[in-house]
């Protein structure tokens, strides 16, 4: 066999090797596992927002949808469907009620499922098929505005429709909660025989897709260019989406745990690598003094690290698919929807880690171990003067690069690599001045303080790493747990157990004393009522919007249509005051179409009122948490001027499964409020939610793990020295108990202050974080102060002494011998 | 028939850098030792016997002057080129073994015979081991095997690639006098069998004895031959 081939497996079989193999495993099965669970949980997310779209994709148009693009979807092998909604007059006899129906394909949902029932007022059974051909689902509402039942027709334009259902919830009526009109839902193919689309009507066109990712992408790529002003592509996770920014800062979360574990990774090949390059240098000046040549050397290096690549990856990879599967099945008890599978392609982010890390950790150290003289096998001296510096810094760009590619931006990689290097410093100084207070604290008697002072500051520099090392494990898992806590309390209170899942709508003013006595039998949790007056922006500082937007295309939300206009003196729930003074003499105006329409304090807009014309500049932006599930206005105007106007009421309720029946019984003595139930949507919210929380602690489980396992490795890199230290100390008489108590104020104090400054650290971190990137409010972690050092001093103790235990039960010569 | 001249030393003379200045540790060498030939440079430490026996194995580059193996120049040589000299003509004892730890004995001895592509280095290696008394011993580790045995796998090791000449820094060093002496036996006889150039540092002055010439170092310089 080839000379260089039985070196390297001598070196497999000697064990060494096998340290830099684990940590590569570690590094890559660590980042691998945790980028797939990251996709099968973004593919999960996306699977359960779709069915509250009813597709993963939508085109929403104001116009016709272009057959075209119908065409092309096919081509791509996409599902279609299509739904076409508007508000109509519905008929039944003399009653006519004014109603948002909706005409669906054969095919819708694409995603979900209706909600229906056959009893008025039931809660209702899934339904993946729409109406059949001839049939219409009434809301039971509408139903019974209109005095029909089951079986009974209702007249829409010149057509009759046979009422098949009751309609409990639409699977795409999440984001048109608040449509006021009851809703109706018919076939697609008896659209038009009713006739009432005709040129000029006002119509909401979407054209539904679903299929696999990477078809929709060629497919938005395809048709984004082809967009005009009144045609939106939508995604299920779009920003702005109720749950669309929740799944966000989860990925946030989950992006951030990656990085964290791929920094961990970077701290395990770093440890690895420079323990191989201590253990190798005498080798390999023996080997040149035998006559190995440089080039025969980096022969041997260059095929033992791709061997290493190899079989490191190829492990790491298998490792981390277990891990993510056994992570997936530890959730699946817990997860309402199995996990769809992870895509294959996101194994090359173990690969790219796994060659990343031997690139930038062990090419220079095969460098450093080539570049030895020979001549140190004579004098010892020479043999370490190695300088890891370069080492490191080649490996720590190697890792910020890998994290870059990894989160696909600077930002978060910044901030971490900015916190590494603070800590950095902090360590070095406050280690520097802690050690060797230490030292001159305890020097003249000998005791176990004072060997272990005394050996934290002979060995200051490998002291200090170890302490950097120590104290980066820990903050990573602090920053992990904080922002955890932080994340899952954020996302608790924004949906709580009894969050308002039903509004009244069309409530009058003399109707509010009579519902409130109602609600209140009941036990029924409400809000406070909000008087509402429709009413529409027609110009903005003295312009029209006719002229502004002259072809009706492309304006902001807030001149598009009616608004609901209140009036209020103080914020409501889930309202916060961005600027200007809520109780001045104007227009109070939610942030975000504010900035839509591009709007600041001082702008004045003209209302159309109820005929009357009104011009109000605007003194307050409120930002809305439209999460809050409370009744939420985008203009609020004083009360003088509206409260003249006829004005009709809402509410939020919740109501929970066992009230549901009773509530819509009493309710029935209300024919002319509109119900909204969002109760299924919010328990679909709550359960992605809930998901989401345990989906992160299992990761941060599996990095906590991860980060046990590298402070192990780091605890195992120092001990040689201190086993010779401790055998030679038990040859010169000491006590066992002396030896224990050295290593316990050793291991104690490194576990102490690196516990100390990672919670400093990670305080700092989250503030960062929590600011920068999941652009929440600071908070302080006081949880953090009491876990770091109690985690340092005990784990690191426990972990240091256990290693170091040999050196209490072998005959000291034995040692002495190894060494 | 001239005996050959294995290593011609002329002006020698070796600087490092230190933190004080510059530091001349050999100055101004001059000999030759013949082939077969068993030199001893001994004299008190830090005397730079140690610096001078690498540089004559070509270990390090000196400063100034030549060092010829075999009228070949080591300061025409690149590191490469200098490592197969070693391979082709050196064979090494230390006075701390310097066994590969991860290696069995007969694995260690294997090495140079591996390094030049000698295809039957097991069976050399074995018949080695078993001329130093140690065919008992050939799949121990080092750390299973006393000084004394350690040092026998070196010498086994050493002799194993067949060299021309053998370098030997301190080799009875960290033995006991039993062991020591069994080293040098062995070390003299594999020598005289193969006629080998023997370039040894020692402080013990019995060894010394036995070598044809003693080299007397001083402060970097040759002070006395004989």
């Amino acid at each position: 066999m080839n000379f260089s081939f039985q070196l390297i497996l001598r070196d497999i079989r000697s064990g060494d090797i096998i340290t830099l193999i684990v940590a590569l495993i570690i590094s890559v099965s660590t980042v691998t596992s945790i980028g797939l669970f990251i996709d099968r949980l973004q593919l999960s997310f996306e699977q359960e927002s779709a069915s509250l779209m009813a597709a993963d994709r939508l085109i929403r148009s104001d116009d016709n949808i272009p057959s075209a693009w119908q065409v092309k979807a096919s081509e791509l092998s996409l599902q279609q469907a299509e739904n076409t909604s508007f508000s109509t007059m519905i008929f039944a006899g003399d009653a006519l009620q004014l109603s948002q129906l909706s005409a669906v394909s054969d095919s819708y949902p694409l995603k979900g499922a209706y909600l229906v029932d056959d009893n008025l007022f039931g809660t209702g059974q899934s339904f993946t098929h729409p109406p059949q051909k001839g049939q219409v689902w009434l809301s039971s509402r509408l139903a019974s505005l209109l005095n029909v039942s089951i079986g009974d027709q209702v007249e829409v334009g010149e057509f009759k429709l046979t009422v098949a259902k009751y309609l409990v919830r639409d699977p795409g009526s999440s984001s048109s909660a608040f449509a006021i009109s009851p809703r109706a839902v018919m076939n697609m193919a008896d659209l038009a025989s009713t006739q009432v689309i005709i040129p000029g009507s006002r119509v909401r066109y979407a054209l539904l897709l679903a299929g696999n990712r990477a078809d929709l992408e060629n497919y938005e790529a395809w048709v984004t260019p082809l967009l005009n002003e009144g045609q939106r592509w939508r995604t299920p996770t779009q920003k702005g989406e109720r749950i669309g920014d929740t799944i966000g800062k989860a990925e946030s979360f989950l992006l951030l745990a990656g990085t964290l574990a791929v920094i961990l990774s970077g701290i395990a090949m770093a440890l690895a690598s420079v323990r191989f390059v201590k253990r190798h240098l005498m080798q390999v000046a023996v080997l040149k003094t035998l006559g190995a040549t440089p080039k025969l050397l980096i022969k041997v290096f260059l095929i033992q690290f791709t061997m290493l690549f190899f079989i490191g990856v190829a492990i790491g990879l298998a490792v981390g698919w277990g891990v993510q599967a056994l992570i997936s099945s530890l959730l699946s008890g817990l997860m309402a929807t199995s996990l769809p599978e992870p895509s294959i392609s996101r194994l090359w982010l173990g690969v790219a880690t796994g060659f990343i890390s031997m690139a930038a950790f062990c090419l220079p150290l095969m460098q450093r171990l080539i570049q030895i003289s020979p001549m140190s096998v004579l004098q010892p001296s020479l043999k370490f003067e190695q300088n890891t510096t370069v080492i490191y810094s080649i490996g720590f760009i190697g890792m910020y690069g890998l994290m870059c590619i990894y989160t696909k931006g600077f930002l978060l990689p910044s901030i971490m690599t900015l916190a590494l290097v603070g800590i950095g410093l902090v360590v070095a100084v406050l280690g520097f001045t802690v050690f060797r207070l230490g030292r001159s604290l305890t020097s003249g008697s000998t005791s176990g303080w004072q060997i272990g002072f005394a050996s934290l500051y002979r060995r200051l520099i490998p002291n200090l790493f170890q302490l950097l090392v120590f104290t980066l494990i820990i903050m990573l898992g602090l920053i992990l747990v904080g922002v955890k806590s932080s994340l899952v309390a954020d996302w608790q209170q924004q949906l709580p157990k009894d969050a308002p899942n039903h509004y009244l709508f069309n409530v009058q003013v003399d109707q509010i004393d009579h519902i409130n006595k109602v609600t209140d039998q009941l036990g029924v949790v409400r809000s406070d009522w909000y008087p509402m007056v429709r009413g529409r922006v027609i110009s903005v500082n003295g312009e029209s919007i006719q002229a502004l937007y002259p072809e009706d295309k492309g304006e902001p939300e807030i001149y598009e249509r009616e608004l609901n206009l209140t009036w209020s003196d103080t914020l409501g729930k889930g309202n916060k005051l961005v600027s200007g003074d809520l109780a001045a003499d104007g227009l109070s105006i939610e942030l975000r179409v504010a900035q839509e329409a591009n709007l600041s304090i001082g702008d004045k807009l003209t209302l159309n009122i109820g005929g009357n014309i009104i011009t109000l500049p605007i003194t307050s932006i409120r930002a809305v948490d439209w999460g809050s599930m409370q009744p939420n206005f985008y203009l609020i105007l004083p009360k003088e001027i509206l409260q003249d106007y006829p004005a009709n009421f809402v509410s939020s309720l919740f109501i929970s499964d066992n009230n549901a029946q009773p509530f819509y019984k009493v309710m029935s003595q209300f024919p002319t409020v509109s119900i909204l139930n969002i109760g299924d949507l919010l328990k679909q919210i709550q359960t992605i939610i809930g998901q989401l929380s345990q989906a992160i602690q299992l990761v941060l489980l599996c990095i906590l793990s991860a980060g046990g396992l590298v402070l192990l490795s780091s605890v195992r890199s120092t001990l040689e020295e201190r086993l010779e230290e401790g055998a030679l100390l038990r040859v010169l008489g000491a006590r066992k108990a002396l030896v224990q108590q050295a290593l316990f104020v050793e291991f104690g104090a490194l576990g102490l202050f690196s516990g100390l400054i990672a919670a400093a650290g990670a305080e700092a971190s989250l503030y960062g974080l929590q600011v920068l990137v999941f652009q929440s409010q600071a908070s302080w972690h006081s949880l953090l102060w009491g876990l770091g050092p109690l985690i340092g001093v005990c784990i690191i103790t426990a972990i240091g002494l256990f290693a170091s235990r040999i050196v209490l039960k072998v005959p000291p010569m034995h040692l002495l011998r190894d060494f | 028939m001239a005996v050959k001249t294995a290593i011609k030393v002329t002006n020698l003379t070796h600087t490092v850098t230190a933190n004080t200045g510059d530091l001349t540790i050999l100055n101004g060498i001059n000999m030759d030792i013949k082939e077969g030939e068993s030199v001893a440079i001994v004299g008190a430490s830090g005397s730079g016997k140690s610096t001078l026996l690498g540089l004559l194995a070509g270990l390090d580059v000196n400063t100034s002057g030549e060092i010829t193996l075999y009228e070949q120049a080591f300061s025409s040589l690149d590191e490469e080129q200098r490592a197969l000299m070693r391979g082709q003509y050196v064979g090494f004892i230390f006075q701390s073994f310097h066994l590969l730890p991860s290696l069995q004995a007969i694995e260690n001895v294997m090495l140079p015979v591996e390094l030049k592509g000698d295809k039957n280095a097991r069976k050399k290696a074995a018949l080695l081991l078993e001329k130093v008394g140690l065919s008992h011993r050939l799949t121990h580790y080092p750390n299973q095997l006393s000084g004394g045995e350690q040092q026998r796998v070196a010498i086994a090791r050493a002799f194993a690639s067949s060299p021309k000449i053998l370098f030997a820094d301190e080799p009875t060093g960290n033995l006991d006098e039993g062991n020591g002496k069994i080293i040098i036996e062995q070390l003299f006889e594999l020598n005289a069998s193969q006629g080998t150039t023997l370039v040894m540092v020692t402080h013990d002055n019995e060894l010394a004895k036995k070598c044809d010439r003693q080299l007397v170092m001083s402060a970097g310089q040759l002070v006395e031959k004989y």
